[in-house]
């Protein structure tokens, strides 16, 4: 195993152990009922169903809001960083001005503005759709991600060395041939490493959504120590907290990989 | 060449341009006949590389005209208008600046199959062929990061080859190289020339030029300060300016 790996896994159990320890601690003698409740409950918090009978509620749903969120944020992130780059002064600013302004606004405040200016139901050419809680969790959490992708796209593009840019126009090719031929397969793994970070800080921006009324895994953990009792909260808590860890460790342990191979690679 | 010889394959005729304020080419001049081989040098600053770039409308001038063949290169605006300057007029970089993410094949097949819309067997065909005329048959599937410099630099002439141009021009090619692979680009180059092409250099190597040039241009602050056959240039040189840099650089 190499020294990297090793490390990745001694962290990982670590902070397992390390959550255990403090569960161990509040709970003393009454652990095995603790554990026993999260083990009861696990369904509802992982599935928002009880008996694991349906899908999208609790943490599944954090999973699909961030997921959505950043295939949206993808799309977009795509095009805001191509007018970013954009040869037209004009266009350029006014993405630039764009992007600053989704990147510097609050999750929190995004999610609020958007539960309030978005309508609960919008018609589109005669047909109604309900803009669900959900819907505006993924769209509220998908504008300042959108930003930061903007911003990967444009330093991936200007990490690809000018030299490349003047080659491929001696040989005769044109910006959108270059942009999609020759710098953005070179760009691309660049942004790799960055990606998958805004991804996981995505990830665990989900928890926010609580205050749309989605019932993600924070709404559902609310519900539980509403019925189970307050004693039993900050095992619900610690719980919520290694299911979040558990998902985005292993996406940083391979984040970091990534980028000492691509460092390597140069 | 299909070009009279007495019409210069290349006119330059009183350029100007600047960045900002700096003035990198005050009012440059030069003519290059068909199949001649011609060597820019100068000191670094001099605007040389600029003005090598003004021929295949990398960069645009400010003032003055550049007849390449037929084309007003001044006048060519749009990328579509430069695509078939661009095929008659090749450049090869001191950086060489190879895609790293395509092979030695790829990268000399791609554009006269994608700008070109050249059929694909005929560019496969005349891409080995040029691998083999750069001495680097064997090498079509590596990558340009698994290459020497001077194998990658011949990469980058067999590129420029494959556009099938009738004008090379050379930015200081072995600039960048390690003292024991220049001579196997000079070779390449000194074959080129052999065999008819038009080459343009900017280049530091005094000997080359002396040897394979038929006219030597010598820039200094962005202006034409001497011109003419390599002996009587190295030999027997007039401008002052000419004489204290060829006693720095011989």
């Amino acid at each position: 195993m190499s020294k990297e790996t090793t490390s990745a896994t001694f962290g990982f159990f670590g902070v397992v152990a390390a959550l255990l320890a403090v569960l161990l601690t509040l709970y003393g003698q009454g652990t095995g009922e603790a554990l026993r409740v999260l083990f009861d409950r696990s369904s509802l918090l992982l599935t928002g169903s009880s008996n694991f009978s349906g899908f999208g509620g609790g943490f599944s749903a954090n999973v699909i809001i961030s997921v959505l969120s950043m295939a949206i944020a993808l799309v977009c992130g795509f095009f805001l960083g191509g007018a970013m780059v954009s040869p037209n002064a004009m266009v350029r600013s006014v993405a630039v001005v764009f992007m600053n302004l989704l990147r510097s606004s609050p999750w929190l405040v995004v999610l609020y503005a958007m539960l309030y200016l978005l309508p609960f139901n919008v018609s589109i050419f005669g047909h109604h759709i309900f803009v669900s809680p959900f819907l505006k969790a993924v769209i509220g959490l998908s504008f300042p991600v959108t930003a930061y992708i903007a911003e990967a796209f444009r330093n991936g593009i200007h990490a690809v060395p000018d030299g490349q840019w003047e080659s491929a126009r001696a040989l005769g090719y044109r910006r959108g041939q270059i942009l999609r031929l020759i710098i953005l397969p070179q760009a691309f793994p660049l942004m790799l490493p960055n990606l998958m970070t805004t991804y996981a800080m995505l990830f665990i921006g989900t928890s926010l959504v609580v205050v749309t009324g989605t019932s993600d895994v924070l709404s559902i953990g609310k519900t539980v120590i509403a019925s189970d009792g307050d004693d039993y909260a900050a095992a619900v808590y610690l719980y919520i907290l290694l299911l979040f860890f558990l998902f985005a460790y292993p996406l940083a342990t391979w984040t970091r990989a990534l980028e000492r191979s691509l460092s390597k690679g140069k | 060449m299909n070009t009279p010889p007495c019409k210069p394959f290349i006119e330059v005729a009183n350029i100007y341009k600047s960045y900002g304020s700096i003035a990198v080419l005050k009012g440059i001049s030069m003519t290059i006949q068909a199949g001649d081989v011609a060597c820019i040098i100068g000191p670094s600053g001099s605007g040389k590389s600029t003005l090598l770039r003004c021929l295949n409308g990398l960069v645009s001038v400010d003032r003055g005209t550049i007849r390449v063949d037929d084309f007003s290169v001044e006048l060519l605006q749009s990328e579509k208008e430069l695509v078939p300057l661009r095929h008659k007029v090749s450049m090869v970089f001191q950086q060489y600046n190879l895609f790293p993410h395509k092979t030695v094949l790829q990268n000399i097949m791609m554009a006269p199959i994608q700008v070109l819309g050249h059929n694909k067997q005929d560019v496969h065909e005349r891409a080995v062929k040029l691998l083999a005329k750069v001495q680097l048959s064997g090498k079509e599937n590596a990558y340009p990061g698994e290459l020497s410099g001077g194998q990658q630099q011949r990469v980058a002439i067999a590129r420029a080859l494959a556009m099938q141009p009738e004008i090379i021009l050379f930015d200081e090619v072995t600039a960048a190289l390690d003292p024991e692979m220049v001579q196997e680009v000079l070779n390449v180059i000194r074959d080129l020339a052999s065999e008819g092409m038009t080459c343009v250099l900017v280049t530091h190597e005094m000997r080359f030029a002396q040897q394979v040039a038929d006219q030597v241009f010598f820039t200094d602050g962005g202006v034409m300060v001497e011109h003419g056959a390599p002996d009587r240039f190295f030999n027997n040189p007039s401008d002052p300016r000419l004489k204290s840099f060829l006693a720095k650089v011989l």
